[in-house]
């Protein structure tokens, strides 16, 4: 027996529809306004060059003593963790009494070129964490660092121990030489002296164009092959247009602190080897001995399991923990799944410390 | 079926005008999908069964990709969902053609590979990039939020073309008299361009590699859905299993050494024809009394550092205000006699208590 049995009536049939679909489809796509984000209301309360640290509202009071403040990476925009109602990291967390707060680094332009790692993690993130302590009149708080905000996050823990109570990490990479890993991999041939002095800051249309490569058939053409089938959801639509919208909505990276993260974390894989410094202070993830949470998403194409997992070696905690999430690097903030998991585990975990 | 075709594309060159409104494209729309089914659908049925390939599926898609060219709202997603669509349609024409008639006989697998790769060479697409779908989709990535490797020489297009003007003969001539450093500029921008081809070359050509092994993926996973309830029965199924032989392919490529090397001479090569095209347009802004990056640069690297020793100050300021205090603290506790105890404040009274509250 053959491995196809597609009827010519059948085939026609799907292609009709499929036309058909399209043809409708695309006069609601044209009639859609711009789609909206963010489902949860915030209150600024520090504000330095172009980054903004917010305060999420819920909608009942905190019942956590310890906020949780949330460093996300540079590459993307952080609204990921609040996306719409019914997809919020966010909004789970405040239902579940956490305090939660969010760095939002903002767009840098070309008067940020000189922007380093030591000013990003000893600098921006230490003064936020100051302002969130200072707030809640407490010596120590909550850190969740997502994917590079992970990574600083973890050089801020080792750093900064006298500040961190629980570390938290979401797909965060730590040994960047694993076979797996596409994006590092293509980075070892890169001449980022050259590509840095040449580019100044980089731009957030090459990355995109980078993250995009990794899979192309899938993220270019499959993607919207797959699109035709909700274009009669406008629910379904929105939220597809809402995810497009962060996914292209992305800051350019401020030059210096690129060139550093390429050459000592992607290059030289200096979180797993050592002798990895950040500004001045030597950062050796021994020092990293608050109580870990470490989640990972076990079908990431950016930051692979195998990437995030010897954490565990690494660390010098004696209190840690991993949390396997069946889906990949975007569905662990926005898929059903990761609602009703990731929240949960994260403020379980928090109250049982 | 040959006529059929004659006067699908005099309804659309008819119908399809761009002065149309809307609702009338709409209208043209639908008319034409009907005329342009109903065509398929007696192909079909007629006892020669395979339909004729030569029909333009995509033509329809071309002029909805020009009415959407303008719409404003939505209109990025518009056109990668056409892009998209366009390439499906095709590959459909290739698959529906390929239906008709097909048993389940030995070669079938090799049969379907070989309309899955007419199906991918896209109608009006790059010569360069026949048999090569996976260069096509990344050639592709481009437009606004999105550039590519292939974009370069677009951008570059008046320089390349000045370099063109002067002779690229001279490459490797000595330079020398009045023109000299001009010359010599020059001659080291057309090398870096002639590299950053080269390496263009050499990463298309593992492209290829990939889009080649897809094929090759993709028969032996169809060989292994031969067996009863794993058979492929939509077109989408198909078109599924392509892109997973197609990606599995391409992770092959591009986590190999060699794409390693290519990746980042591409890389390395396009940022040295920028470097040198940067300076060549800075150069001409210095003569032209412009502000130039390189100035900027200059004066954001001294604000930036200046800030830093400024804040440096700052903190060591109060660090040394924070130790002097604490001194002074130390010395009182020191000189202090003994701790004095404090005076017990009375209980207020039940009526004090509630006027409090």
């Amino acid at each position: 027996m053959g491995p196809i049995r597609i009827e010519p009536q059948k085939a026609l049939d799907e292609a009709q529809r499929f036309n058909s679909k399209l043809a409708a489809g695309l006069s609601s796509l044209r009639a859609l306004d711009e789609v909206d984000y963010g489902a949860t209301a915030k209150e600024e309360i520090y504000r330095e060059d172009k980054l903004v640290l917010y305060r999420f509202k819920g909608a009942g009071k905190s019942t956590s003593k310890t906020p949780l403040l949330i460093a996300y990476a540079l590459v993307n925009r952080p609204y990921m963790v609040d996306l719409q109602d019914d997809r919020s990291l966010v909004k789970n967390l405040l239902a579940m009494g956490e305090d939660v707060y969010l760095i939002d680094w903002g767009y840098p332009d070309p008067s940020d070129r000189y922007l380093t790692l030591d000013d990003y993690i000893n600098g921006y993130i230490d003064r936020c964490v100051d302002a969130v302590a200072k707030r809640c009149k407490v010596d120590k708080i909550n850190l969740l660092g997502i994917c590079q905000g992970g990574a600083f996050s973890l050089c801020y823990a080792a750093t900064h121990r006298e500040k961190i109570r629980n570390l938290i990490t979401m797909v965060t990479p730590v040994d960047f030489h694993t076979k797996d890993n596409m994006l590092s991999h293509w980075t070892r041939g890169m001449d980022v002296d050259l590509f840095v002095d040449t580019l100044g800051n980089v731009p957030a249309d090459l990355m995109n164009w980078c993250y995009l490569t990794l899979k192309p058939v899938r993220l270019f053409q499959q993607k919207y092959i797959g699109l035709v089938d909700i274009l009669d959801d406008k629910i379904e639509l929105e939220n597809f247009l809402r995810m497009e919208k962060w996914i292209f909505d992305s800051p350019d990276q401020a030059g210096e602190a690129f060139r550093q993260f390429i050459k000592d974390f992607y290059q030289a894989n200096k979180l797993v080897n050592g002798g990895l410094k950040i500004g001045d202070k030597d950062v050796s993830l021994k020092n990293v001995t608050m109580p870990i949470l470490n989640i990972f998403a076990e079908q990431d194409h950016l930051v692979p399991p195998s990437a995030s997992r010897p954490l565990k070696q690494l660390a010098g905690t004696k209190d840690y923990t991993e949390l396997a999430f069946k889906g990949g690097h975007i569905g662990i903030y926005v898929s059903g799944r990761a609602q009703r998991e990731v929240p949960g585990a994260i403020h379980d975990w928090l109250a049982a410390r | 079926m040959q006529q059929g075709v004659l006067k699908f594309r005099a309804f659309v060159e008819m119908r399809m005008s761009d002065t149309k409104p809307t609702q009338d494209w709409q209208k043209d729309w639908q008319a034409l999908q009907k005329q342009y089914w109903s065509a398929w659908q007696d192909a079909t049925r007629n006892a020669t069964g395979a339909p004729d390939a030569a029909t333009p599926w995509h033509e329809g898609l071309e002029q909805w990709s020009r009415l959407f060219a303008n719409s404003g709202k939505q209109n990025e997603t518009a056109d990668r969902l056409l892009g998209s669509a366009k390439a499906y349609v095709a590959l459909m024409q290739s698959m529906l053609a390929a239906s008709a008639g097909k048993d389940a006989g030995a070669g079938v697998q090799t049969a379907w590979t070989q309309a899955m790769r007419d199906g991918l060479n896209v109608p009006g697409m790059d010569a360069l990039f026949a048999n090569n779908p996976i260069a096509a989709m990344l050639q592709g990535l481009r437009g606004p939020g999105v550039q590519g490797f292939g974009e370069l020489p677009q951008a570059f297009a008046p320089f390349l073309a000045q370099a063109k003007r002067e002779g690229m003969s001279w490459l490797n001539a000595p330079a020398f008299g009045y023109a000299r450093e001009h010359q010599e500029r020059m001659q080291k921008a057309a090398s870096a361009f002639v590299e950053f081809q080269d390496a263009v070359g050499r990463y298309n050509a593992l492209m290829l590699k990939s889009s080649q092994r897809s094929f090759a993926i993709f028969e032996d996973k169809l060989t292994q859905r031969a067996e009863p309830g794993r058979q492929i029965d939509s077109l989408r199924g198909l078109y599924d299993l392509w892109v997973d032989a197609a990606e599995e392919a391409y992770a092959e490529i591009a986590l190999s050494d060699e794409f390693r090397t290519v990746y980042g001479d591409v890389v390395n090569a396009q940022m040295r024809v920028r470097a040198h095209v940067q300076a060549e347009v800075e150069r001409l802004g210095a003569e032209l009394g412009m502000p130039t990056r390189s100035e900027l640069n200059s004066v954001h690297k001294r604000l930036h550092g200046l800030r830093r020793k400024d804040s440096e100050a700052r903190i060591a300021g109060l660090e040394s205000e924070l130790a002097t205090l604490r001194g002074e603290v130390a010395a009182l506790k020191k000189a202090a006699p003994r701790a004095v105890v404090p005076h017990k404040l009375p209980k207020p009274s039940a009526k004090t208590a509630k006027r409090k509250r």
